[in-house]
């Protein structure tokens, strides 16, 4: 007998295991925090909120800052391209579909992470 | 006995039917809504701050904008967006995990009061600090 | 006489070869003790003898006459109309199962996947001593319990979803083997939901959890499920591995 009979009609991609799910919930819980000082540092630090553009400049040009705008951007870059997915994934794509998805996803992300990443240099050279 | 009333084709997902649902269910649901709303929102985010690198009146003209009663209200609903699905995702990874499962619908409740509690005071602050 | 009252039964209707479902609502007359299921076998007898249900004992045992009734999964046995509000109950086959008629469903596709996972809990005798709760297993939650009626699979949104879904039942049984081994082939039976279609599709709605009329908790069975499995996979249990790293708790 197969060891999953149900899964014997299936395509290969569908076999084997997945733990992104341990990934989404890593992403969430550091966001906790990253979020949390993101939201108090643009909305509640700032004299009348939100930052005006010689406030951002000077945000940002602090070192410890920077990296940390960073690595809120990464991580809630993979933490929503792995929401889109497995929301996504329950429309129930073919495994083509599936592959094509993750594709456009993986490239959509890094996009997002480039695009941020370069915003956050220009904004902080200008200083 | 009264025949002939076709059952209407489904126009959503199945995950949104919201039929029957409990209170766990609708947690899901809304915490996928949020999820959504949230991406939305970053897409957004990202691209509006593109005007940082185009000069310094274009942003400034746009936090002056941004500080106005409609885009407060659109914040306001960031927040519970955001405090939502912050507190309910500590739920999902704790039960998750394996932790905590028996108590995950007090779990539930214990963190919307307290969602409730932070939403109240980041819209207090949100309104009353923007100036 | 017990207060009697007529309440509209809109009841899901479908033939093999007939292009789209349909509803059919027929009226009758319920006293405080009448069930949905009773009710339906009225209209059954009286109205409609085409009326296609499925239903054994019942006393919630069987579970084969699992439903959706105002859109809530329930047996129709022990569900008395009086007890659901409104003078309309709507009453539509289990979701997720491919239809065979009217009320319905076919079951093969849930068999497919609980009986593998079900199969090593058939014990030889309940009788004997090795049946008492081992250590470690401080009462008999019991998978036992389940009468495989499919509420689970019908209100679960990953079911909706992906068809290869191994669905809370089938997982609640793996569970079962997991927690209570005698003997059983444990790492055999993790690494069969350890899928991106078994244990980590779940997106813990927990709805089968509030469905089961068994009290089966297959939430909780999936959610231990992966707690097993994420610690077997800690790097430090990972060097003692050879056995034990995949024993329960």
């Amino acid at each position: 007998m197969s060891r999953q009979p149900w899964l014997e009609d299936a395509p290969p991609a569908y076999r084997g295991g997945d733990r992104w799910w341990l990934v989404q919930a890593i992403t969430g819980i550091l966001l906790l925090v990253l979020l949390a000082v993101h939201l108090i540092a643009n909305h509640f630090i700032v004299e009348g909120g939100l930052r005006t553009y010689q406030d951002v400049v000077a945000y940002l040009s602090h070192p410890f800052v920077f990296v940390w705008e960073i690595v809120f951007l990464i991580v809630v870059t993979v933490h929503a391209a792995l929401g889109v997915r497995s929301i996504l994934l329950d429309l129930g794509p073919s495994p083509r579909v599936e592959r094509i998805i993750n594709g456009v996803l993986t490239l959509l992300a890094a996009a997002a992470i480039s695009y941020g990443i370069w915003l956050s240099w220009v904004i902080r050279s200008q200083g | 006995m009264n025949r002939g009333e076709l059952v209407p084709r489904r126009r959503w997902p199945a995950w949104f039917d919201v039929r029957g649902r409990h209170v766990s269910g609708w947690a899901f649901i809304l915490n996928r809504l949020t999820g959504l709303g949230l991406v939305l929102y970053l897409i957004i985010h990202l691209w509006v701050l593109r005007l940082l690198t185009q000069g310094e009146a274009r942003w400034n003209a746009f936090i002056a904008l941004a500080k106005t009663p409609p885009f407060l209200v659109l914040d306001t609903i960031l927040f519970f967006g955001i405090i939502y699905h912050a507190l309910n995702g500590i739920r999902l990874t704790l039960v998750g995990l394996g932790i905590g499962v028996s108590a995950h619908k007090r779990m539930f409740w214990v963190l919307m009061g307290i969602g409730l509690v932070l939403f109240v005071l980041s819209t207090w602050g949100l309104w009353t600090m923007t100036k | 006489m017990t207060e009697q009252r007529t309440v509209q039964f809109r009841v899901f209707r479908y033939k093999q070869g007939r292009e789209r479902p349909w509803y059919d609502t027929f009226d009758v007359t319920v006293t405080p003790r009448t069930t949905v299921l009773e009710a339906l076998q009225f209209i059954r007898r009286v109205h409609d003898p085409s009326l296609m249900l499925r239903h054994s004992c019942h006393h919630a045992s069987c579970g084969t006459c699992g439903m959706r009734i105002n859109g809530q999964e329930r047996l129709a046995c022990i569900t008395r109309v009086h007890d659901i509000a409104g003078e309309r109950v709507t009453v539509e086959p289990l979701a997720n199962l491919p239809i065979i008629g009217d009320l319905v469903v076919d079951m093969k596709a849930f068999y497919a996947k609980f009986t593998p996972m079900a199969m090593p809990l058939i014990r030889h005798s309940e009788f004997l001593p090795e049946a008492e709760p081992p250590e470690g297993v401080d009462t008999y939650t019991r998978l036992e319990n389940c009468i495989e009626c499919g509420l689970c699979v019908s209100v679960c949104p990953v079911a909706a979803s992906d068809p290869l879904y191994l669905g809370p039942a089938a997982l609640a049984a793996a569970w079962r083997v997991v927690q209570e081994p005698r003997g059983q082939n444990v790492p055999e039976i993790l690494a069969q939901v350890d899928t991106a279609h078994g244990c980590w599709r779940c997106h813990i709605a927990m709805e089968c959890s509030a469905v089961c009329p068994s009290h089966v908790d297959p939430g909780a069975a999936i959610m231990a499920l992966r707690g097993t499995l994420i610690r077997q996979h800690l790097p430090w249990r990972r060097k003692q591995q050879g056995g034990d790293a995949h024993e329960p708790r």
